[in-house]
């Protein structure tokens, strides 16, 4: 005890090594408070959009006779909310979409209509607590370890501090372990004073703590196994700092390739490409072309397929389904290869420390690629309520009345 | 009797080169040995030896009559070591340096103590919460004696202890230790310094390019070894 007390003391009055816990402080602070900013502000997107989506669509279902009418131009809003710990990790939401709004036609080219690449590997994404407590934080610990044994052989203090501590243990583990935890309390105090205000509860932040602690703990292994060699400072940074580069950086990108390489993946936009085009085909083939397909998928609706008029909506909202069917091969080769590519992404990250990290707070924050894949699915599932609302509608030609439009089905967000 | 400290047949090897080649001395309770050698002699491999920092190539050295090697913790344990030029923290105040040092070792000790250290070595009140950083060699040095001092070990390890001293602070150092050999404590100092070593040394050892060439001891009732007979011999050796 009264070792950490002087080792306490001795921090203290080490202005470099209070410099550098400043910034870890300083950079965690900020990072909460930009991560709480961005989740505040999407959460306020989405109540005002929610608010303007109830009341559109009760001005709209006044508007319309027919339920083709109804179907076509009334939206309906979708969102994936943010977990009360996403400010910590924001991981997809900064990269993927996390509301569309969306109408009873075809789906996939709404889902992937604002889709460019969907990277499922971030690298180095937005400034948030992630990233500053798994990339920054290592650079950090490595200034505040690399020079703890070298810099006393330089100022020639090493030999009296081992002769002098021989009754009572290494002062450099005690070093040492007092500037890592030092380093942990700067980053998870943040996190907590953020979390904890924001709903986060003690079952996130305590894991999400620990994997803070873990990946430091990590680094200061690194620092350990570096320092055996009894180099001087500047090659003990320089070997530290080249470790970070491998491990944060060139790691995680050569995984990224790799996977890439490994696992190709047809891409939103072809996506939407091909199911337009299928729609827009769909004009000028013969009706019997559309409703085949589509029927041998909705064998309920067999007896209502002759089209005789040049439009009709029945027709329309079918071939939009036919869009749907064509693209589904594409659509599931793209999700199954996303699955694909996050499933390696996940067992390469233990080549990775800092990815891996990156990775378990995406997870704890449902921000991570799974979360996106479960809101995509959930906007499928709603849809198909949808059509399966509107189909009976459109193919009995029943009126739109007031009763009917309330049985419509609503999307219901998820609990955050 | 168990000799305090004791090399036998010792040889050691840095970095390839034989730097001690087969020295011998034992030193014991209360006596101030010093090892008087030029530039590269051995003098502080010596020391480093004792305290286990460098692995004789061949013999031992002994603590208390226990083997360095197998006994490290032991042997650190009963020396207090002042290393050559030894440089503190500099962003520490005197006092805050030996509250340092002292509680790595183990050892409480008093403001009271302290001042009494440092009065010993005269180093100036209003200085010693100054940070080190603003200090001469000489006051650096004077807080290292007096770190050494107050370890509670019944063995200190001196490098060049008087390196940076001005006359009157080398005369300080005397006796203080002096007083501390008269205490029971052993004091083995290494140091190239003719004058100094005969007047505070019980005995001293010429060592020469590893080798020790001569031993001279203080004559009974006498209080300082000839110190011409031990600059003749150091300026022979130099020059063979």
């Amino acid at each position: 005890m009264s070792g950490l007390i002087r080792e306490i003391r001795f921090l203290a009055s080490d202005r470099a090594a209070l410099l550098w816990l400043g910034i870890a402080l300083l950079v965690a602070c900020v990072s909460v408070i930009l991560g709480l900013r961005e989740i505040a502000a999407q959460r306020a997107v989405l109540n005002d959009l929610i608010e303007i989506d109830y009341a559109e669509r009760e001005v709209l279902d006044t508007l319309y006779q027919d339920w083709g009418d109804v179907a076509y131009y009334t939206f309906h809003l979708t969102w994936d909310s943010p977990s009360d710990f996403a400010f910590a990790a924001l991981g997809q939401r900064d990269t993927s979409p996390w509301k569309h709004q969306i109408r009873a036609l075809a789906l996939e080219g709404q889902i992937y209509e604002t889709d460019a690449e969907n990277p499922d590997f971030a690298l180095i994404g937005r400034f948030d607590f992630a990233f500053a407590a798994n990339l920054l934080a290592p650079l950090l610990l490595i200034l505040l370890l690399h020079d703890l044994r070298s810099a006393e052989r330089t100022a020639g203090r090493y030999e009296l501090l081992s002769a002098t501590a021989a009754s009572q243990g290494s002062p450099w583990f005690a070093r040492a372990a007092l500037r890592t935890g030092a380093l942990a309390l700067c980053l998870i105090a943040p996190l907590w004073a953020g979390g904890l205000p924001g709903g986060a509860g003690a079952s996130t932040l305590i894991p999400a703590s620990l994997v803070v602690i873990l990946h430091i703990a990590f680094w200061w292994g690194v620092c350990v196994l570096v320092d055996r060699y009894g180099w001087t400072s500047p090659v003990n940074l320089t070997a530290l700092v080249g470790a970070w580069l491998a491990l944060a950086v060139i790691v995680p990108a050569a995984i990224k390739v790799s996977i890439e390489a490994a696992v190709p993946l047809p891409d939103g936009g072809e996506i939407l490409l091909t199911q337009r085009e299928a729609v827009n085909d769909a004009w000028d083939l013969p009706k019997a072309a559309t409703m085949e397909p589509f029927i041998e998928r909705h064998p309920a609706w067999a007896d209502y397929t002759e089209v005789s008029q040049p439009f009709e909506w029945k027709w329309y909202y079918a071939f939009q389904q036919v869009g749907d069917q064509t693209v589904e091969p594409l659509s599931q080769a793209y999700r199954d290869g996303r699955i694909r590519r996050d499933r390696l992404a996940g067992s390469l990250a233990w080549l990775s420390p800092p990815a891996l990290a990156e990775r378990a707070m995406q997870a704890l924050a449902d921000t991570n690629v799974a979360a996106t894949l479960t809101y995509e699915q959930r906007v499928r599932a709603f849809h198909k309520a949808l059509r399966e609302y509107y189909y009976p509608r459109l193919f009995r030609g029943e009126p739109v009345s007031t009763v009917s439009i309330e049985q419509r089905p609503q999307f219901q967000g998820k609990e955050s | 009797m168990i000799s305090m400290l004791a090399a036998q047949s010792l040889s050691v090897r840095r970095s390839g080169q034989e730097v001690l080649k087969d020295v011998s001395f034992s030193i014991e309770q209360g006596e101030i040995h010093a090892l008087l050698g030029g530039n590269g002699a051995g003098k502080s491999t010596t020391l480093l030896t004792f305290l286990g920092f460098l692995k004789p190539a061949s013999g031992s050295v002994h603590v208390q009559g226990r083997d360095v090697n197998g006994n490290l913790g032991a042997a650190r344990q009963a020396i207090a070591y002042l290393p050559e030029a030894a440089t503190l923290y500099g962003h520490l105040s005197a006092y805050e340096n030996l509250h340092y040092f002292l509680s790595l070792a183990g050892t409480e000790t008093g403001r009271e103590a302290l001042d009494d250290a440092l009065d010993r070595v005269a180093l100036q009140p209003d200085a010693r919460n100054m940070r080190m950083e603003t200090y001469s060699k000489g006051m650096r040095q004077k807080v290292a004696i007096a770190l050494a001092s107050l370890r509670d070990t019944p063995i200190l390890l001196l490098d060049e202890p008087t390196s940076g001293l001005d006359p009157v602070a080398i005369d300080e150092f005397n006796r203080l230790a002096r007083d501390l050999a008269e205490a029971g404590r052993t004091i083995l100092l290494v140091t190239h310094d003719v004058y100094g070593a005969c007047h505070v040394a019980d005995r001293i050892d010429l060592l020469q390019n590893g080798v020790l060439v001569g031993a001279f001891d203080r004559p009974e009732g006498m209080d300082r070894i000839d110190t011409e007979a031990v600059h003749a011999a150091f300026a022979q050796h130099a020059g063979a």
